[in-house]
């Protein structure tokens, strides 16, 4: 009886590093096949645990929501959700690297949809608005909705999209009424759905999943709101490889 | 250790992918590390924050007094105090994640089972076992340095 009773802490320290080492060993790319994500409908949770592939990133094209220079060296893909409070500090981090390398064109910032429906129900909406702000606005408007956005609203999913989507859309000279033609046609539902799918595959499991791709293609996985420090790091080493 | 594993975790793909990339610099790997555990300000809540600073400190205790109970030879630890040193370390790493996306290791462990989404149900995302770790920790804390200060007498 003593005896087991002195094991039960070591024991608790092994079973602890199970658990983790289950965890990483679980999102690990070493030795994992890349498993493509069922596509996710609008109720079903992210699989938690597919490993997935950066290399899978979905190239970038004319279609999508770019900062910086497109022909940048170095391109940051985010993929993102409007009610994630992670995403909005991230936000703000990507704005200060567009600012630093914006300049001499090294970065671009490519933006995509990556809303998580079971913890943020009107994300998918924004994410529909945002790209018929594109579609009606153009590139530099998909950009100033963004960033109103992500600094007017609360997160969480407590956005009052009632208050506040006008508001903006007419702070930026958007057409509220072709906004709202075109959010209400699903016109870019499957384009989200094709984001979303993306950024499971590629290994996201929340947000903000970003993907830094270097001039020389190698791909280096970035979860969650990092701080600039670290985000400088990952770039400057992939800027190395020029 | 503790903290180190909560602030670094999201980022174990990358870490694995840099660190053992020799025309990488050691420097430029140490830079790395270091930079990304700014992310406990900007990845976690203030409260998923504090108990991942609070576990690994109480965690770290724990053990030390533990450690110091078994070598003065003083009898086992009991089930009841065991079992709270075992819980509160287990439920402070199923507290240990990024809020938004819920707990890391919980959704990983409760995806097993097809539960992942079950996370979201819960008030705080989760963030209960992080509490309850906390509140398991300081309990087995309480309960070690009592034996450790009590007399030391054969029970009638």
């Amino acid at each position: 009886m003593e005896k087991s009773n002195n094991l039960m802490m070591p024991v608790a320290v092994v079973i602890a590093g199970l658990i983790i080492g289950g965890a990483v060993m679980s999102t690990s790319d070493k030795g994992a096949p890349s498993r493509v994500a069922q596509a996710p409908s609008g109720n079903q949770p992210v699989p938690s645990q597919l490993s997935g592939s950066t290399d899978a990133v979905d190239p970038i094209t004319d279609q999508d929501h770019i900062a910086g220079n497109p022909d940048a060296a170095v391109v940051v893909v985010e993929y993102s959700d409007f009610e994630c409070p992670f995403c909005k500090r991230f936000h703000e981090t990507m704005n200060q690297v567009i600012d630093e390398y914006g300049d001499n064109g090294d970065v671009a910032w490519v933006y995509r949809q990556f809303p998580i429906d079971q913890l943020h129900s009107k994300a998918r909406l924004e994410s529909s608005i945002s790209e018929c702000v594109a579609d009606v606005g153009g590139n530099d408007a998909f950009w100033a909705f963004t960033n109103s956005f992500y600094e007017l609203t609360p997160s969480n999913n407590q956005t009052d999209l009632d208050a506040v989507i006008p508001q903006i859309l007419g702070e930026i000279g958007i057409d509220k009424l072709a906004v709202q033609s075109c959010v209400d046609s699903d016109k870019y539902a499957t384009h989200i759905q094709d984001d979303v799918d993306n950024a499971a595959e590629t290994g996201g499991r929340g947000t903000p999943w970003s993907i830094v791709i270097g001039p020389d293609g190698t791909t280096y996985p970035l979860s969650g709101a990092q701080p600039y420090a670290a985000v400088k790091q990952i770039i400057d080493l992939a800027l190395s490889n020029k | 250790m503790v903290f180190s594993i909560a602030v670094l975790i999201p980022n174990i793909r990358l870490l694995i992918q840099i660190i053992p990339d020799l025309s990488i610099s050691l420097s430029i790997k140490l830079n790395l590390i270091f930079s990304l555990f700014g992310a406990i300000q900007t990845n976690f809540t203030a409260l998923s924050a504090s108990y991942t600073i609070a576990i690994s400190i109480l965690f770290g205790v724990n053990l030390v007094l533990f450690f110091h109970y078994i070598r003065s030879q003083r009898t086992g630890v009991s089930k009841v105090n065991g079992a709270a040193g075992i819980g509160g370390l287990i439920s402070g790493i199923f507290g240990i994640g990024c809020a938004a996306c819920g707990t890391f290791i919980l959704t990983w462990v409760l995806g097993f089972v097809g539960a992942a989404g079950l996370v979201s149900f819960l008030p705080l995302g989760g963030e209960e076992f992080g509490i309850l770790g906390v509140i398991l920790l300081v309990l087995s804390i309480r309960m070690i340095t009592k034996k450790i200060t009590g007399p030391q007498t054969c029970s009638i």
